[in-house]
This record gives C-alpha cells, sequence and structure tokens, in this order.
C-alpha cells in the first residue's frame, strides 16, 4: 500500500527536497514576474528594441535545469530568459542588461537576445533560430575531450527543428556519441507558423530515431514530467551513452516578439493554454503535497515580486556604458 | 623584425603545404586543447593533403574527421571553441564557408562583444582559396573581403611557407577567432622555413621588395605576381616597392601609409572581385591619411573580374590580375601616365 | 489608486502612438482584458486591452490625437472608488534618453575644398609641393593626362623660380654622353601665318622642322591661319636638354598656352604627332580639332637606326640615304632636298642635341613613352592619317585609335605623307577642319 501510494507521488517529488521544489517554484515565479516586469518597462519605454516573453513556459525552463550543476552548461535561444534564470542568474544584472547598462551580464553590448552568464554555465541566448545547436555539440565535446564530467543542454524551440543546424548537430552529437541534451521547448508556432504546418513530422522527438538517439515528448507544462524526462537524458549523458532529445510541448501567452498581432491563433486556444498556467499547477502539487502550505507559497510569490522589484531599480540606478567603448570587447584587448 | 630572419641559421626548404602541417603538429604536441576538425583531413589526409599523416601522430580525437557538415561542423568548432578547447576547422574549399557563414559570422565573430567580455571564441578557420586550379566557379573563389568586413575575426593571407606556419601559430596563439586564407596555387611551393615554434605577428605587412617608384599592396599569390613584374619594372629602371600584406584584417595602416608617402603611387593588387575588395579599403585608407599630401598620381586597382571564375583556362586567367597586368598598370604609374 | 492606462509601446522603433478609437465610453465599465482603444501605426492597426477591471475615467486622448508612449491616456477606478481631480498632473516616467553622440567613435566630416579653378587638375603632392614652394598651380603647366600639374612639373616649375646652376640640368639617367654644347634659354621659336578664324597650331616632327609644312600649307585654304612650333633643338628654336617625352611635352605646353588664345585646331607629325595628342590630352577645351600624321606613341616599334642616323648625319652623302628611307619611293626624297635638309643641320651643337633627344625618347631603338591612353580619351573629333609603307613607325600602330578617329591608311606612300602627297593629306586636314 505504501509503495502504490509512492508511485502515485509525482517524480519531482520524490526526487528533490523540499527546499529544492520551493526554490524551483521561486524560481518560475521570478520568470513570470521578471517578463511582467520587463514587458512593462519595455511598454513605458524603458526597453530598447524587442523582446521575446516565454510567459506560459517556465515549466519547461526551470524543470529542465534541475539537475544542471553551474559547471554544466546550456545554450539558450531568442525566448531565454526563463533558461538564463533557471540556470542561476540574478535578475538584477538581467535588468540592468535589458536597459543597456553597463551593469548588465553583456555590458549593454547584447541586450534580451543575447542573454547570457557564462559564470553559471550559461553560454547565451542566440538571435539565430537554430544557432545554438551546434555550439551546444561543441561544447559536449569540449567535455569529452577534457574528461570533464559535464553535460550540455541545448534548449531550442520547434521553428528550430526545420533548421539545417538541426539535423547536422544532432547527426554530429550521435556519431561522437557526445553529452548533450537537445530540450525542444515546441510552443507550437515559429513566429505565426504552426510547427503542425512546417514540420513532416507529427512529434519532433519523432526525429530522434533519424539520429539514433532516444527521443520522448513529454507535458512541458508539467514540471515534474519535464523533470523525470530531463533526469533520464542527464543520467545517460554522463554516462557516456551519448545524446538524447525531449520535447516539451508548451505554449507562449504572448505574441511572438512585440511587434505580433496575433493574428494566427484564436482568442479560444490562448485562453484554453492559459487554463493549463504550469506556475499555478506546480504551486498546487505542491501544496497538495504538503511540501508547501498557501502561506509559504504566498511568501514565495513575495519573494520573487521583491527581487524583481529590487532588480528593476537596480538596473535604472546603474550607469549606462560610455559611448566611445563602442568597439570595446570586440577583441581580446579592447578597440583592436 | 620578424622570427624567420633571426632564426635563419635553422632554415629548411619545406612547401608551404609542410609549413602549415609543422604548425599543426607543433600546436598538437604543446597544447592538448588543440584538435583538428574537417571533412577528410584524417586517413585521407585533407583535400590538398594538408594534414596529411597527422592522424597517425596524434590519433583521431585530435584529428577528428566530421561528417559533410560545414554548418554544423564549424558550428561545433565555434562551441568547442567557446568552451576551453582550440579547434583548427578546415574548409576543404573557401566557397564551402558560404554553407557556414552563420556560425563564422552571427557567432565566432559576435559571441565576446554580445557576451560583453565575458566569453573567447579561441578558434581559426583554415580556407583553402583562390582560382588557377580549374575548379570553376564553387571551388576558386577569394572571399577575404568577405570576412574581413566583420568584426570580431581577423583575417591572414600567407604568401609563403614560413609565413603559413608562422600566422597559424599566431592565429592560434590568439584568443580571437582568426580566417586563414591559403592559396591552393602555393601550398607545393616551397621555401625556407624556420624550425620550432614562432610568430608571424597578424596585423603585420612585410616590404618584401624596396622601391621608390610605385607601391605595389599585394596578398598570397598577388605577392608572387606583383615581385615578376617589380624585377621586370627594375630592368627599366623602375623600383617598385612591393608589399605583402599578410593580414586582411587588422590592416597594418602604418606599412602602407610609409610607403604610398615615399612613392606617391599606389596599387592595389588582389585576387577577390575587384569592386568592394580589398584593395578598396586600402585605397579608401591611404585617401583618408595623410598620405594623401603625397600621392602624385590616382591611386589604381587590380582585382578580380566582376564575374564567376570560369573554367576555360584561358578565361580563368583572365579573370583575376597576372604579372604583365601588374607590370603595366605599375609602370603606367611610375611615368605618370595614369 | 486607479490604474493608470498608458500608450504602450508595440513596435520596435515607436515613439509615440497615434490613438485611432475607444471601445469604451468615458464612464462605463470595463473588464481587464477586454478590448479598450486601438492604436494606429503605419504598419497597421492594434488593438490595446485594458489593464484592469473599472470604470473608465479622466480620459486624456481623443482619437486621433498622438501621444508620446508611456505617457498616460485614462485611468481605471475600481468599483466605488472615489474618482477624484485628474491625475496627470502626475509626470509620465522620463524616457531614458539615449546619450548624445558627442564624442562617440570619431566620424570623420568630410571638408569640401573649393578647387582652385574649374580647370585646373593637380595631384595632392604636386598642391602640397607648390603651397609649400608659395608657388600659384595656374602658373604651371601640367603635363599628366588631361593636363594633370604632377609633382615633375611643381618641381621644374620650382627649379625655374630658382636660379640652379646649369649642371643640375643634366639628365642623371643618360649615359655619358660628349657634352659639348650647352642648353639655351628663351622660348621655342613659333612662326604663324595670318588668316581667319580658328587657326592650326602645326608641330613636325623629329629632325625636321616648321619649313617641311610647305607643301601642304600650299595644299590647304588660303585663308586658313597657321602656327608653327619648332621643337626645341629644331629649327630655330633654342637647344635644351629634353630628358624624356614628359618633359618635352611640358615644354610644348608651355608655348602652346602662349601661342593658344582661344581654342586652335592641332596638327603633328610623328613626334610631333604624339605631342600634339599629349597637348589634346593635357588641354582638351582648347583643342577643337585633332589631325595625327603618322605619331609617334602607339607602340613601342620605331626605325631606330634611320632616327640616329639622321640625327647624327654630318654630310649630304651620310643624310641622304637615310633620309630615302621616309619616303615610299626611294625618288620622293631629291639629292635637293638632302641639300636643304643638310644645310638646316650644319651646326654640331644641334645635331649633338638632337641625338641626345633620340637617347631619351627612343632608346635603344624603342618608343619609351606610350599614348594609347591618351588617345582613348581624346574626345574632340580626331583625324589619323598614315602612309601603308612607313618604314619608321608601323602604320599598324593606328589600330589602337578608337572608333570614333577617322583613319585614312594611304597606299604608296612612307612615312612623311604631307610631303608625298600633299594634295590628298590637304584635301583631308581641311575638311576635318571644316567639321
Amino acid at each position: 500500500m505504501m509503495r502504490d501510494s509512492q508511485e502515485n507521488i509525482p517524480f519531482a517529488l520524490r526526487q528533490f527536497t523540499p527546499a529544492q521544489l520551493r526554490e524551483a517554484l521561486r524560481k518560475m515565479h521570478l520568470i513570470r514576474l521578471f517578463e511582467e516586469g520587463a514587458e512593462e518597462s519595455y511598454m513605458r519605454g524603458l526597453i530598447h528594441g524587442t523582446m521575446h516573453l516565454s510567459i506560459g513556459q517556465e515549466a519547461s525552463a526551470v524543470a529542465t535545469c534541475m539537475e544542471l550543476t553551474d559547471a554544466d552548461k546550456i545554450t539558450s535561444t531568442h525566448r531565454g530568459h526563463g533558461h538564463c534564470i533557471a540556470k542561476g542568474a540574478d535578475v538584477g544584472r538581467m535588468f540592468a542588461e535589458f536597459f543597456g547598462k553597463e551593469t548588465g551580464y553583456c555590458h549593454g553590448r547584447g541586450g534580451s537576445m543575447h542573454i547570457a552568464d557564462v559564470k553559471t554555465g550559461n553560454l547565451g541566448a542566440n538571435g539565430i533560430v537554430g544557432g545554438g545547436l551546434p555550439i551546444a555539440v561543441g561544447a559536449a565535446l569540449t567535455a569529452k575531450r577534457l574528461g570533464r564530467e559535464e553535460v550540455t543542454v541545448c534548449f531550442f524551440g520547434d521553428g528550430a527543428n526545420n533548421e539545417g543546424a538541426f539535423h547536422e548537430a544532432l547527426n554530429m552529437a550521435a556519431i561522437w556519441k557526445l553529452p548533450v541534451i537537445f530540450v525542444c521547448e515546441n510552443n507550437r508556432y515559429g513566429m505565426s507558423t504552426s510547427a503542425a504546418y512546417a514540420t513532416a513530422v507529427k512529434n519532433i522527438a519523432d526525429r530522434a530515431p533519424a539520429y539514433a538517439m532516444p527521443g520522448v515528448t513529454v507535458d512541458g507544462n508539467d514540471f515534474s514530467a519535464v523533470a523525470e524526462a530531463l533526469h533520464e537524458a542527464i543520467a545517460r549523458a554522463r554516462a557516456g551513452e551519448g545524446p538524447s532529445l525531449v520535447e516539451n510541448l508548451t505554449y507562449r501567452w504572448r505574441g511572438h516578439s512585440k511587434s505580433d498581432r496575433n493574428r494566427y491563433r484564436t482568442k479560444d486556444e490562448i485562453e484554453e493554454w492559459m487554463g493549463r498556467d504550469p506556475i499555478a499547477r506546480f504551486r498546487a502539487e505542491l501544496i497538495a503535497h504538503g511540501v508547501l502550505d498557501e502561506a509559504g507559497a504566498e511568501a514565495v510569490e513575495a519573494e520573487a515580486r521583491a527581487a524583481v522589484a529590487a532588480g528593476i531599480e537596480f538596473a535604472r540606478q546603474s550607469p549606462a556604458p560610455g559611448v566611445g567603448d563602442v568597439t570595446k570587447f570586440v577583441h581580446a584587448e579592447a578597440a583592436a | 623584425m620578424n622570427a624567420q630572419v633571426q632564426i635563419d641559421a635553422q632554415l629548411r626548404e619545406l612547401s608551404y603545404a609542410e609549413a602549415i602541417r609543422e604548425a599543426m603538429a607543433i600546436a598538437l604536441e604543446s597544447d592538448p586543447a588543440v584538435v583538428l576538425m574537417g571533412e577528410d583531413i584524417g586517413t585521407y589526409g585533407g583535400a590538398f593533403q594538408v594534414t596529411g599523416d597527422l592522424i597517425d601522430r596524434f590519433g583521431p580525437e585530435r584529428v577528428m574527421d566530421t561528417p559533410i557538415s560545414e554548418l554544423g561542423g564549424a558550428g561545433v568548432a565555434v562551441g568547442a571553441a567557446l568552451t576551453g578547447l582550440k579547434p583548427i576547422f578546415e574548409f576543404q574549399f573557401s566557397d564551402f564557408a558560404a554553407l557556414a557563414m552563420e556560425q563564422i559570422v552571427n557567432q565566432a565573430a559576435k559571441l565576446r562583444y554580445m557576451l560583453g567580455g565575458e566569453a573567447e571564441v579561441p578558434v581559426v578557420f583554415r580556407m583553402p582559396s583562390g582560382s588557377g586550379t580549374g575548379a570553376a566557379a564553387q571551388h576558386s573563389q577569394s572571399f577575404e573581403a568577405w570576412f574581413g568586413h566583420v568584426p570580431g575575426l581577423k583575417v591572414v593571407q600567407p604568401s609563403t611557407p614560413a609565413e603559413a606556419k608562422g600566422l597559424l601559430l599566431a592565429a592560434l596563439a590568439d584568443p580571437d577567432p582568426v580566417v586563414v586564407f591559403e592559396h591552393k596555387l602555393l601550398y607545393k611551393m616551397k621555401g625556407p622555413v624556420p624550425a620550432g615554434h614562432y610568430i608571424t605577428p597578424i596585423g603585420k605587412a612585410a616590404v618584401v621588395r624596396p622601391g621608390n617608384a610605385v607601391t605595389i599592396v599585394a596578398s598570397a599569390i598577388m605577392v608572387h605576381r606583383a615581385l615578376e613584374a617589380a624585377a621586370k619594372l627594375a630592368a627599366e629602371g623602375i623600383e617598385a616597392e612591393v608589399i605583402d600584406l599578410r593580414t586582411v584584417r587588422p590592416l597594418d595602416r602604418e606599412t602602407i601609409i610609409a610607403s604610398v608617402k615615399k612613392t606617391g603611387k599606389l596599387l592595389c593588387v588582389y585576387e577577390g572581385v575587384r569592386t568592394l575588395g580589398v584593395g578598396a579599403e586600402i585605397s579608401a585608407l591611404v585617401a583618408e591619411s595623410e598620405a594623401f599630401d603625397y600621392l602624385d598620381a590616382p591611386i589604381q586597382r587590380l582585382g578580380g573580374a566582376e564575374a564567376p571564375i570560369p573554367y576555360n583556362p584561358d578565361l580563368e586567367r583572365a579573370a583575376v590580375p597576372q604579372s604583365p597586368d601588374i607590370e603595366r598598370v605599375a609602370r603606367q604609374l611610375a611615368k605618370g601616365e595614369v | 489608486m486607479p490604474v493608470e492606462v498608458i500608450m504602450p509601446k508595440v513596435d520596435m522603433d515607436m515613439a509615440s502612438g497615434k490613438l485611432a478609437v475607444w471601445h469604451v465610453a468615458e464612464g462605463e465599465v470595463v473588464k481587464k482584458g477586454a478590448a479598450l482603444f486601438d492604436i494606429e501605426t503605419d504598419k497597421a492597426a492594434m488593438e490595446v486591452e485594458a489593464p484592469a477591471t473599472g470604470r473608465l475615467h479622466h480620459v486624456l486622448a481623443a482619437p486621433g490625437e498622438t501621444v508620446a508612449v508611456g505617457r498616460p491616456v485614462a485611468f481605471i477606478y475600481a468599483e466605488g472608488e472615489a474618482v477624484g481631480a485628474s491625475p496627470v498632473a502626475v509626470e509620465a516616467p522620463k524616457t531614458e534618453a539615449p546619450a548624445p553622440l558627442a564624442g562617440a567613435a570619431p566620424v570623420v566630416v568630410a571638408t569640401i575644398i573649393a578647387p582652385d579653378s574649374a580647370d585646373l587638375r593637380a595631384t595632392p603632392v604636386a598642391r602640397r609641393l607648390a603651397r609649400e614652394a608659395g608657388l600659384e598651380l595656374a602658373a604651371i603647366a601640367g603635363t599628366g593626362p588631361r593636363g594633370r600639374i604632377q609633382r615633375a612639373d611643381v618641381e621644374a616649375a620650382v627649379a625655374r623660380a630658382q636660379p640652379a646652376p646649369a649642371v643640375a640640368e643634366a639628365p642623371v639617367t643618360a649615359p655619358a654622353a660628349p657634352i659639348s654644347w650647352e642648353p639655351h634659354p628663351g622660348d621655342l621659336n613659333v612662326t604663324t601665318r595670318k588668316g581667319v578664324g580658328v587657326p592650326l597650331v602645326m608641330i613636325h616632327g623629329f629632325a625636321a622642322d616648321s619649313h617641311g609644312w610647305r607643301p601642304l600649307e600650299e595644299a590647304l585654304p588660303k585663308e586658313q591661319a597657321l602656327i608653327r612650333i619648332d621643337l626645341p633643338s629644331h629649327g630655330r628654336s633654342p637647344l635644351k636638354r629634353v630628358g624624356g617625352f614628359a618633359e618635352l611635352a611640358r615644354l610644348m605646353v608651355q608655348v602652346f598656352d602662349k601661342v593658344a588664345e582661344g581654342p586652335v585646331h592641332l596638327l603633328g607629325h610623328s613626334l610631333g604627332g604624339g605631342l600634339a595628342l599629349a597637348l589634346a590630352d593635357i588641354r582638351p577645351r582648347q583643342v577643337r580639332t585633332l589631325s595625327l600624321i603618322a605619331p609617334a606613341g602607339l607602340g613601342p616599334e620605331i626605325d631606330g637606326a634611320a632616327l640616329n642616323g639622321i640625327a647624327r648625319a654630318s654630310s649630304v652623302d651620310s643624310l641622304a640615304p637615310w633620309l630615302k628611307r621616309l619616303t615610299a619611293r626611294p625618288g620622293g626624297i631629291s639629292h635637293d632636298f638632302a641639300k636643304a635638309a643638310m644645310l638646316a643641320r650644319l651646326d654640331p651643337a644641334l645635331r649633338e642635341a638632337q641625338q641626345e633627344m633620340a637617347r631619351a625618347l627612343f632608346p635603344d631603338g624603342v618608343q619609351a613613352f606610350d599614348l594609347t591612353a591618351a588617345l582613348e580619351r581624346v574626345a574632340m573629333p580626331a583625324l589619323m592619317i598614315w602612309g601603308r609603307d612607313d618604314h619608321i613607325l608601323p602604320w599598324k600602330q593606328a589600330l589602337a585609335a578608337p572608333g570614333e578617329v577617322a583613319l585614312h591608311l594611304l597606299r604608296g606612300i612612307g612615312h612623311v605623307p604631307q610631303m608625298e602627297d600633299p594634295a590628298t593629306v590637304g584635301a583631308l586636314v581641311g575638311r576635318h577642319l571644316r567639321g
């Protein structure tokens, strides 16, 4: 009887400590609030350019990174704020980057689309769809060549699975048995083009057999399902058995970027997915299993809210880079 | 003064390809982070036999055959460089780098900058380049200006075996991505090459023939064609100064400007397409510099024809500057006829 | 606290937005997420959703109004919340203006320098040297393509301005030749025939002089005004040292600028043809038409032996055989002609100066100057006459002419068509001058 009830407990709750689970919830709230704060700042004209919000995809980012250490690497995408926070970045320095400040992670040179935090193993978001795929394979090659026990997680979207780089990267990772996990965040649309229209296979994980690697499709809004799939893939990578492909089915609540007019999807569809809010689900799960109570959950959210407010304030107060330094960081020596 | 002058006691004759191989062997021996990657560079020895027998000496883990995946392969090299390896990635032909522009231009060149100096990409891309082999339009191009247009990349074009070795070792020592254009017609050319490790500095041109009548700036095989022309002109009493550019980015402004101030005449010779080519940049930098007030004739450029490289051997020769072309224009410049 | 409704940034480059229409009237109830108003951008109209549930008050922007991003356009009050005075006094968040570009990476602002005069062409180094020497560029004759003043032109002008020891003029590269003559000061000899209309400037060939034009002059219209120039060390011109074609051209430009007050027609034979071509290239606006008879400078080949032989000959007997090479038919040159020619060449210093000139212009029996590029550039009507039996300059060099040049290749004629067949040459030139 005892065993049965154990088995009904979701994987994540069996695998991780209450402190880890609480931290995961905090990060999910932090991602949501960070992006809402960024959106608000953008609408007020405080942020330049554009940005790609991942609101609705928080479980995929956080659950994927649960078992990664700072030595493990990730490559991220243009929708990468969540990955960055999940991997351990500080939202103050992230806001500073969005505000174009010298204290930002990229000293104001990268912005939202190139947000990175090399110290926590985040090799960077990427403005090129599919750009990070071969780079992740290269990072895994380094680990293997230098005998490091690191793995690399390569985030990419459903759009990238039709780029040549995807196929070249998966093939090379497989022939060289490299410790890399390809994590597809299938949010159903590459800008406005649906994956159903643009992709010949039903599930992107169906591509995996072509490259002789395991491929699974999971509910990307179910924290535990994602964490479990990654647990297996990471173990396989660390054991030297090679790459895996994990497909997290999810949905972005917002448009592709800030210029999106949402002509290609219906309000009903968006609302239906908002009903599958990954944060609310995970929070309810933690409360149901007694990891947190309502007040504890509120406190977690309040903590995240305070961090976002402090982060925005830090960014606002931070100095801008000097325009004379426009060529700084092009080469190792300043202004080559 | 570069190193090969200092070590002339140890000079031996090696081919350009052998000199490159020797540089790679030195690198593989001295630094475990160095790996070679590329198509058919292992047992086959490389499309131009540049890697040769290195796989026998260093094994397939250090001399890695990649699948025919230029984009992916270049990207793997970028990712490996970003995380601690020092890959030398060989393209079979520089033309195929067009397949990998994304990784070279959007990623390798920009990562340090996009990440605010928090990361570096010490990768070397080797590119067999240039025409003259009858391989026609997709295997004969000279892309140095393409890559020279990208901040974050360094671009070198060795013209001799000694330079090929010294510049490759310099590229490996550089913490940033370097694109090395090796001229295919030079692979078999023999020349003195110092033994051991030395560096030919990136960003430094060399005056390979002094003169006062006209400055000829050339790179790669064009250096040899310019020297041939200069020898003929010398018989007529015209002393042309020939500069071996060596590095396309960053350009050695000082050497070029000093020479033009001396001669008052400038001829840029390059194999890439004339319009918007390397010579266009050199012309502009001279016209903008203090050397302007020393110019005694319009700056002249000899570059590749405004056409793909043709197959027919006569057409192929006509498509890029040859020694008599250089001789003719340099003579006209020297005589004040331009 | 009412919730502020702002003009949101919905596009990358958007600084302000035009409010198109309100979907909710002032005082009405609105639900969070419901359409509140539309923005019109240059790309599309876009719906803005209500940020809160409540009643809309203090509508600050009417349809059609343009509002800066981030500025409030209305406020939403919670049900039952007291509606006070409009909170518009509250300053909208100050947009962080981009730092001014001053001090950014250096941007070179081009300075436009007015040319010294519309016609004047000079290389940068020529300009600098003239500036440093305090010379007016306009006073210097340019011998480069299109009359461009080059370094050597300025240096020559500087040398003239500062009287230098005569030895300084000795050409450095010339082989050690017996220097038994001294260059003479003074201008080149010019003779004229009065007439009407645009005058014809005539330049004779090597080892000839202006007298050689006589047969042609008789074949030209009587009223045609003529200006004849004797080359340096030829005819009545003073002896001059000439180190090369460019130097010779420079002397010709100086005299040309003096004699050609307005537009002229230009005619030259052999070396004079080459010089006429250079003048036409240097002073294109002054030359109305160009006539070239077997001009030099269009290929390397030349009968060097004949040139040297003529320049060297010190008697009628040694001169006559060389003169015979000038014409197609050996009988074309009579003994009397040879005698007259020798009379004009009795001065040994003149002969020595001409030999030196031949060595400079035609070293090793090769034409050391190339005027094909200048011929390409010639834009005025141009005529070229060549004898097909020319033994001195091969007629095939005429084929260097671009299509616009009228080419006449005369059968049975040698190097001096104006003497061998003055009637034909006169008719061709006369017609050419009339256009």
